[in-house]
């Protein structure tokens, strides 16, 4: 029989103090960094989180990471990225460092976000009905009439509350010195406010200490908020109103979020086909007791799609009749046919405008200093600063078919040249900014990345903003594009009171 | 509840019983195999009789040999009626309904669907096979068993129900269809090895065991017929799963026109003879209950998932 093998007795070791994080290593340079002031300073409202950082080793926090990642995983958080063809579910990319906006700063954006989207309801309203706006030359007719957003089906129509965007996602990003600008206001069908949910879900179930030190303002409420804006829609005076979720279906990228809020609303979710049209002109919904009366219909679903009797015939995902319901007041949608005419990337450069001329009062967030391609001077400028712009065409969203100048090579900015040149009322630029960064996680260190911030506003009969919103984070060393079908990842985002700790 | 939604959540139910009942149909007919002699061996084209396949199968490539036809019947996606095919609609059907069904269950369909995905283009080895299939029967039980197990018993769960056992019930007849006919072809009355063929036909559909408790006689035509067709007990006999979608509809609204036809089948299936019926006119017969079968999951699709617009 073998012996026992002989033990090593226990090596004597020397406490070794353990490696810890270090801010004063971290250096974000020339830009302006939400979380550390200059090196090893932390900002007031970010003090808590830097201290309890300080104190742990970055394998601490590779594996609370990692828990994040399982958890993500296992709850099945996902999003579709186009060009994946048959790869449906991809996990969804959060990093577990919070990006921390104090109270005090938060009041202030919350106010310029409600009264931007306020404006632009006001705007959106005026241009379907009596179009004062033009009429005063405030704005120039030709930049309607050659906008592909303007639906003219949609003239004349007088939507509940005046309110045409109901639910807007408008993004904000920091420059060096600071400041924060809107840079693009989303009021068609905005996403992202599931992925803001579950990473605040996320982050309390892996980093429950610094809740407890932290005095965050809470966001759950979000879907019962959106629930009470939807029933303020509702066209029947009723104590329940049928309210639905409309999906494009599984295929599309935001289909998780639509089965999320859908479910968190305790609302159906439902396809076109699951809706008719009946001939009184009211919505029905197809159940197995047969058709079911709907009164509000959250559509996440382009206009182009909504109603083949309208717009594009050949669409198999919409309802028809759908519009005609509308427009005869018997059903609520939201947001509204045609309110994207206002988030037109050329209209953007109007917004600050609109504000003045609709409220009365000076904007609380400032506009990105834009150019507009079909003015000859503007555009003459844009050509020679190309390679500092950041061009944008007027109606894509999702990072689509963007010109970053710094990072583009030369090819690419003579054919980005030669296509405004081509067609110059379809582009608008922008100086490349220099967006601001907090500490992420990356590999083994924590390192200075850029983001910016999508928060969630909601107008019914009243406005909602969510505290704080959907953080995006460019997880590529120096890269500028947040958007998570481009490789972009995301923060919980904490709006933190330090006069309550 | 939405038709559409419970229509999905119907086929979830039908495809995921396809699955299990056409791996057993390939575990049954290997082990049969390894039994009988050569002389006697039913051929293999008969798996594919069965399941309405050889249409499909003639259309590709590829003698009908034993490789072949079970590489077909259980991973070639062209076959709509292979294992894959099945595990791939179950799961797109689940997948949009996910949100009314326990967690659980779509991480146990979707693991299943991997697992058989991966293998879908190799051919499944002799030595191999009883593992994987029996992995499959096993997979889809177990689902079964969560849905039982852990989901409400509400609409939901009824169309799930009536899924199952409508395709177990259209199983069960084409696998008895296929052994009256096919199977006795090449084997005569006095033959030793006929016995050994009809229990084979109960083994595939798990019903030696239980025959032996419920029916305690030998197991010959008459007995086997009338276990299979008309038992009450038996969870694969036709008339149990007919009586099983009788349960389900009266626990859903507006069933009355539905629940007609279901339990007129029931009735005239209970009230056949079928020592009567010999060999053209089993055949016969069971061809008029496929379509029967087919009038009630009709009826099923008029009453709950098609609305005319008012």
């Amino acid at each position: 029989m073998a012996q026992p093998r002989i033990r090593s007795p226990k090596p004597y070791t020397r406490a070794r103090p353990r490696a810890t994080i270090d801010w004063t290593h971290y250096d974000p340079g020339e830009f302006y960094d939400e979380i550390i002031s200059a090196p090893g300073r932390a900002r007031p409202a970010t003090r808590s989180l830097a201290a309890f950082m300080r104190k742990q080793t970055i394998k601490h926090l590779i594996s609370r990471q990692q828990a994040a990642d399982l958890a993500i995983q296992e709850m099945g958080i996902t999003f579709t990225v186009y060009s994946e063809g048959q790869n449906i579910d991809r996990s969804w990319p959060m990093d577990i460092i919070p990006r921390i906006i104090s109270l005090k700063e938060w009041q202030v954006l919350e106010r310029g976000l409600v009264q931007r989207l306020t404006a632009l309801n006001l705007f959106i309203d005026d241009l379907y009905n009596r179009q004062k706006i033009l009429k005063d030359r405030v704005m120039p007719r030709e930049i309607i009439d050659s906008s592909p957003e303007f639906l003219r089906q949609c003239v004349g129509a007088r939507p509940r509350h005046g309110v045409w965007s109901h639910v807007c996602g408008s993004d904000l990003v920091r420059d060096s010195d600071g400041t924060v600008y809107v840079l693009e206001d989303n009021l068609r069908v905005p996403s992202g406010v599931s992925y803001m949910l579950e990473n605040r879900a996320i982050s309390k179930r892996v980093l429950p200490q610094l809740f407890e030190r932290n005095s965050i303002l809470p966001v759950a409420d979000y879907p019962s908020q959106l629930f009470d804006m939807l029933t303020s829609l509702s066209p029947r005076r009723i104590a329940h109103p049928e309210i639905v979720v409309m999906t494009p279906g599984i295929y599309n990228s935001a289909y998780f979020e639509h089965a999320y809020l859908a479910q968190r609303m305790g609302a159906e979710l439902v396809e076109g086909a699951d809706l008719v049209v009946g001939s009184d002109d009211k919505v029905y919904m197809k159940t197995i007791r047969g058709l079911s009366r709907v009164d509000v219909i959250y559509r996440r679903i382009n206009d182009d799609y909504l109603d083949p009797e309208v717009f594009r015939p050949e669409s198999a995902l919409g309802t028809p009749g759908l519009f005609r319901a509308w427009r005869k007041g018997n059903v609520g949608l939201a947001n509204a046919p045609g309110a994207g005419v206002a988030d037109d990337k050329v209209i953007y450069t109007y917004v600050p405008a609109i504000i003045k001329y609709y409220l009365g009062e000076d904007p609380i967030i400032p506009n990105v200093p834009s150019f507009l391609c079909v003015d000859p001077v503007q555009c003459k400028h844009v050509l020679k600063n190309l390679a500092n712009m950041v061009v944008k065409p007027a109606n894509e969203s999702g990072g689509y078919g963007m010109l970053i100048g710094p990072a583009a090579s030369k090819k690419e900015l003579a054919t980005f040249a030669e296509m405004i040149k081509k067609n110059p009322r379809n582009y608008m630029a922008q100086p490349a900014l220099k967006l601001s960064t907090a500490p992420t996680l990356c590999g083994n260190n924590i390192e200075p990345r850029h983001l910016d911030l999508r928060p969630f506003i909601l107008q019914g009969k009243k406005h909602y903003v969510t505290p704080g919103g959907l953080t995006r984070v460019a997880l590529r060393k120096g890269s500028l594009v947040v958007n998570s079908s481009q490789g972009g990842g995301s923060k919980d985002t904490w709006i933190v009171d330090t006069e309550a700790n | 509840m939405l038709s559409r939604v419970a229509e999905r959540v119907y086929w979830l139910g039908r495809f995921m019983e396809r699955a299990e009942n056409t791996a057993r149909l390939i575990l049954v007919r290997h082990n049969a195999a390894l039994d009988l002699p050569r002389e006697v061996q039913p051929s293999w084209m008969l798996l594919l009789q069965v399941l309405g396949a050889e249409e499909a199968f003639a259309r590709l490539p590829g003698a009908a040999t034993e490789k072949n036809i079970i590489s077909f019947v259980f991973g070639e996606k062209e076959n709509p009626s292979s294992i894959i095919s099945s595990l791939t609609c179950a799961r797109e059907n689940m997948r949009t309904t996910r949100e009314i069904l326990p967690s659980e269950t779509w991480e146990r369909v979707n693991s299943l669907y991997l697992s058989v995905a991966r293998r879908s283009n190799k051919d499944l080895p002799q030595g191999m096979r009883h593992a994987v299939l029996n992995n499959i029967v096993q997979s889809c039980q177990q689902v079964t068993g969560l849905l039982a197990g852990s989901m409400n018993q509400d609409a939901a769960y009824q169309f799930i129900r009536l899924g199952r056992n409508l395709e177990r019930a259209d199983m069960s007849t084409r696998i008895i269809d296929a052994a009256s006919a096919g199977l006795m072809g090449n084997v005569d009355e006095t033959s030793p090895f006929r016995n050994v063929l009809w229990i084979s036909v109960l083994q595939s559909l798990s019903a030696y065991q239980m025959y032996r408790l419920n029916v305690r006689r030998s197991v010959d035509r008459e007995g086997v017929l009338a276990f299979l067709f008309q038992s009450t007990v038996f969870p694969r006999a036709v008339a149990h799963s007919l009586q099983q979608i009788e349960s389900s509809m009266k626990l859903l609204p507006e069933h009355k026109s539905t629940l007609a036809v279901a339990a007129g089948l029931r009735r005239q299936l209970r009230d056949t003879d079928f020592s009567a019926l010999e060999g053209e006119a089993l055949h016969t017969y069971i061809d008029r209950l496929q379509l029967q079968l087919v009038d009630v999951h009709n009826a099923i699709a008029v009453g709950w998932f098609a609305h005319e617009s008012s």
